[in-house]
């Protein structure tokens, strides 16, 4: 509100957020245009692709079985030799670490680990992996915009504005769908919808587009034909499906956080586990060879009437699920959500199938493949917005996007009560950031009491003096409360002035207010805030949690100051304009 | 009968291997050429043949050649060969070929090399493509007065578009047209044909069309087919289609999902010493812009130089301007498909195998 007096500042702010997303979305495209190249290049020479399996078919069959079992296999040796040896955060990195460090404002993890993880997620994906290349773009594209906020140019919310636009750019290039692009970097990503964000992120998004469109001629992801929706009653059937789709997502999530709890349970050193993994899945892989890598392929067959049996369509979207769980609980690199993507499809068209079987007219077999493919999508990303429109921007076509809305927001009411909002927002609350009830709480629990105004010199006295002492020690130091410690330093209570005035001959000990609220070195604000709901006094003891001995102490105003001052700061960063 | 056919057949090979040996005998220089007969040879022979004879000296005797490699194992192995890209790659592979130095071609008249003159991918390893050619599906107008067929789909609508439909013997075209009419588009059509799945899709999409169809191997049979009533549509090259319409036939090419293609000049193994010189001879005068964009004015093939589109003129009888004829013209590029070659070579066994289970079981 002030900046609106200082034009100067504006028009600052103006040209570096502007200048910063178009190069953002210029480099961003450029990068992620590069990781789907180099994937599928990987994908050719290495045997993934059908493309160049059936070239050695019948040539050399025993290359096919060769490649099939050696090459994921392999390449989970490498993947996991890479997170252990070289990347600092051990693991790979995806959406919830660009989420957490938007939300509770705190850098990424170090280039050095994004790096590392992304030509993880480059092998995975090359050696055919069932893992996502999405993530591990959303993920790429926040690392560039961090990197480019760490200059200092004096612009608020530069980092999470950044970081969205890089993220919105490589949704942009990767799918040629800037408004999903947009929407994703502020549905999942940022969580609000500030004029501040939304402008740059559409200037990235849209330059991201551009180079991918015009710049590369990529082609369209997708296209679908369909004529329209021709009976109402079909509307309902969207809806059914898209409870069903909300069921198997439940399903497929929870292998998933599931599956490092079996990998850790098998005892394999992480650094062997993707490669275990890919052993398996190149055994699958050898009687169903759909399972290997993103799947184009099998996309595009499940919009045809008749390219699978019924008993196939059931059997891939069981083995997808089961291979993506392990794939990525045993440690590959890469995302959730062009499996996702798969396994939605063929449900879909699986779906269509037994409508078919039972004679029920209806609009063909494109429809519901779509609509199942979003409606199981959705949910696991968190973003209803975003899935709706790149049916919309992918296929280009009206009347499918309404249709596949329809399965996609019964998915999500269905997955947010069974299961929560999202994969991502499920694994971040486990990590202690629970974005559930909005940012503010996931913000507040992040924002430690010990970070706060903390008061190193208390009254201190020891529990055997007597309160008359203590009122003398109070009243020297003009304050209302004394902690007491014991010998060893430890922690022991609080004495309040208007006891020692009732008891003057007994041991402090015995005059201790025992239910005085006590905080420690993890405790968080929105704790804080909750143990203070029937608090009555000046100070509150921060005790160290492991030893007992006492840090210091915190006013209640203070407290209050931080919460109200971090509410605050978000509601400003959600009206932020320029 | 068929014996009596045999030994008729047989007698007349063996009286063409003497007559080319008395050829030999007389010492007149002379190169054989496997092309493809029909007007296409014709446009060859009035155009390029004959020239290099006048300026050379040797003479030029042509093979009949319907494709495949078969042509590699004849008894007597032409010189030079007219082969579609996918079986130069082959053939190259198998060491069949010689390999092919681009350097010998000749330049552009404005002194372009032909490194930059030649269309991306014409120079290959084992020699040169010099022209386009398009597989597509042309109708009987006679036989749809009312609507006529426009998308590939209508090919295989026997419903809409009923009679009997000719198409060469050979586990090609048709293979990619049967992906396409189920809506899959043209940059994933070889991606699925890769699978197993996709391959008997479009054996499934041919089954529609069983006990209708009527093969052909001899490129000039569909327009014939087309003209004599037999079939109301055909899978051709649209330079003998456009040959039949100039004599009257009519017929109407349908350009949705043309399959775009080149034809390769490559020299055998087999050709050695002073033929091979004439071999290489012949390829470096054949690839003149000059007689390219001649060829063109007299059959619809797009040369593969550059050089050459700025000289095509007008049909020498007809007086129709060919470049609007070719395949690489820009209104017939608009849902064209780029035959993928080293795929196509890559996977012949393979097809073939497929091609002939599906023909066995409607035996």
């Amino acid at each position: 509100m002030q900046t609106r007096n200082i034009p100067y500042i504006v028009a600052y702010r103006f040209i570096v957020l502007f200048v910063m997303a178009t190069a953002l979305g210029v480099v961003v495209s450029l990068t992620a245009i590069a990781f789907i190249e180099c994937v599928s290049w990987l994908n050719n020479i290495l045997l993934i692709a059908p493309h160049a399996r059936v070239q050695v078919l019948v040539q050399q069959p025993w290359l096919l079985i060769a490649a099939t079992l050696l090459v994921p296999t392999l390449g989970g040796l490498l993947v996991g030799l890479m997170l252990q040896k070289i990347s600092p955060s051990k693991r790979p990195l995806g959406p919830p670490d660009a989420v957490w460090a938007v939300q509770l404002r705190q850098p990424l993890p170090s280039f050095r680990a994004g790096v590392v993880s992304t030509v993880a997620a480059i092998v995975s994906l090359g050696c055919g992996a069932s893992v996502g290349q999405y993530g591990p773009m959303v993920y790429l594209g926040s690392m560039a915009g961090n990197q480019l906020a760490r200059l200092k140019l004096q612009i608020p919310n530069l980092a999470s504005v950044a970081m969205a636009c890089g993220v919105a750019a490589a949704i942009a290039t990767a799918f040629n769908a800037p408004i999903a692009g947009l929407i994703f970097a502020h549905e999942v990503i940022l969580r609000h919808y500030s004029l501040q964000a939304f402008a740059p992120t559409t200037v990235a998004s849209v330059t991201g587009y551009f180079m991918a469109n015009v710049v590369f001629e990529r082609p369209p992801l997708f296209l679908v034909e369909f004529a329209g929706v021709t009976h109402g009653y079909e509307f309902m059937l969207f809806a059914l499906m898209g409870v069903i789709c909300g069921f198997l997502a439940v399903g497929f999530m929870k292998l998933i956080l599931r599956a490092p709890k079996v990998a850790q349970a098998t005892g394999l050193p992480p650094m062997f586990r993707p490669a275990a993994a890919g052993f398996v899945l190149g055994l699958v892989a050898l009687g169903l060879p759909d399972v290997l890598g993103i799947g184009q392929e099998v996309l595009r067959f499940a919009t045809i009437e008749g390219a699978f049996a019924h008993w196939e369509l059931a059997l891939l979207v069981v083995a997808k699920i089961l291979v993506t769980a392990m794939c990525v609980g045993f440690g590959f690199a890469g995302g959730v959500f062009s499996p996702s993507l798969l396994i939605g499809i063929l449900f879909g068209a699986l779906f269509w199938m037994v409508l078919n079987f039972f004679g029920v007219p209806n609009s063909g077999i494109a429809v519901y493949a779509i609509c199942g493919m979003m409606a199981l999508t959705s949910p696991v990303i968190g973003a209803p917005l975003t899935t709706i429109l790149i049916v919309f921007e992918l296929t280009r076509n009206y009347d499918l996007t309404i249709a596949a809305m329809v399965g996609v927001v019964f998915a999500n009411l269905l997955t947010y009560r069974l299961f929560g909002r999202s994969l991502f927002d499920v694994q971040l609350a486990s990590r202690g950031l629970n974005l559930s009830l909005g940012r503010d709480r996931g913000l507040l629990e992040n924002a430690k009491v010990i970070d706060q105004k903390i008061d190193k010199s208390p009254v201190i006295l020891g529990p055997e003096q007597d309160a008359s002492a203590a009122q003398q020690a109070l009243v020297a130091a003009g304050r209302a409360e004394a902690i007491i410690i014991d010998e060893k330093g430890l922690y022991q209570g609080v004495v309040r002035l208007q006891d020692t005035q009732e008891y003057s001959d007994t041991a402090v000990m015995h005059i201790c207010d025992k239910a005085w609220p006590s905080f420690t070195e993890n405790t968080s604000i929105w704790q804080a805030m909750l143990d203070l709901e029937d608090f009555v006094g000046e100070a509150i003891p921060v005790v160290q949690s492991t030893t007992g001995e006492l840090i210091g102490t915190v006013t209640e105003a203070s407290l209050i100051n931080a919460y109200l001052s971090a509410v605050h700061d978000l509601r400003r960063e959600e009206n932020e304009a320029v | 009968m068929k014996q009596f056919k045999f030994i008729v057949g047989a007698l007349g090979v063996w009286l063409l291997c003497c007559t080319a040996m008395a050829e030999t005998v007389t010492e007149t220089p002379t190169l054989t050429v496997a092309t493809w007969g029909g007007a296409y040879e014709t446009a060859q022979r009035e155009v390029m043949f004959d020239a290099f004879s006048a300026e050379t000296g040797v003479e030029i005797r042509t093979v009949a050649y319907n494709g495949g490699m078969d042509v590699l194992q004849r008894e007597s192995v032409p010189d030079v060969v007219d082969m579609l890209e996918a079986d130069a790659h082959l053939g190259c592979g198998t060491g069949a070929l010689h390999p092919f130095d681009a350097t010998t071609l000749l330049d552009a008249s404005d002194g372009t090399a032909p490194q930059q003159d030649f269309l991306p991918g014409a120079l290959l390893k084992c020699g040169v493509a010099h022209l386009s050619f398009s597989t597509l599906v042309a109708f009987d107008e006679r036989a749809f007065p009312g609507e006529k067929p426009r998308h590939i789909a209508d090919f295989f609508d026997t419903t809409r578009f009923p009679g009997k439909r000719a198409l060469r013997k050979e586990p090609s075209a048709i293979l990619e047209w049967a992906l396409l009419a189920e809506g899959v588009p043209r940059s994933q059509v070889y991606n699925l044909l890769s699978t197993d799945r996709g391959m008997r899709l479009a054996l499934r999409r041919l089954d529609t069309l069983r006990g209708q169809i009527v093969w052909w191997s001899d490129p000039d049979k569909p327009a014939e087919l087309l003209a004599d009533g037999t079939v109301v549509m055909a899978s051709g090259y649209n330079g003998r289609f456009f040959n039949a319409q100039l004599n009257g036939t009519p017929l109407v090419m349908m350009w949705d999902a043309q399959i775009v293609d080149r034809d390769v000049w490559v020299i055998p193994r087999q050709t050695t010493g002073q033929q091979l010189d004439y071999a290489k001879q012949f390829v470096r005068f054949a690839t003149r812009a000059d007689l390219l964009a001649e060829l063109a004015e007299r059959i619809p093939y797009g040369p593969t130089r550059r050089s050459a589109f700025e000289r095509i003129g007008l049909h020498p009888n007809a007086g129709i301007p060919m470049a609007d004829h070719l395949p690489t013209a820009a209104y017939h590029l608009r849902s064209a498909l780029f035959r993928d070659t080293h795929w196509y070579a890559r996977t012949a066994k393979l097809r073939q195998q497929r091609f002939a289970e599906w023909l066995a079981q409607g035996e």
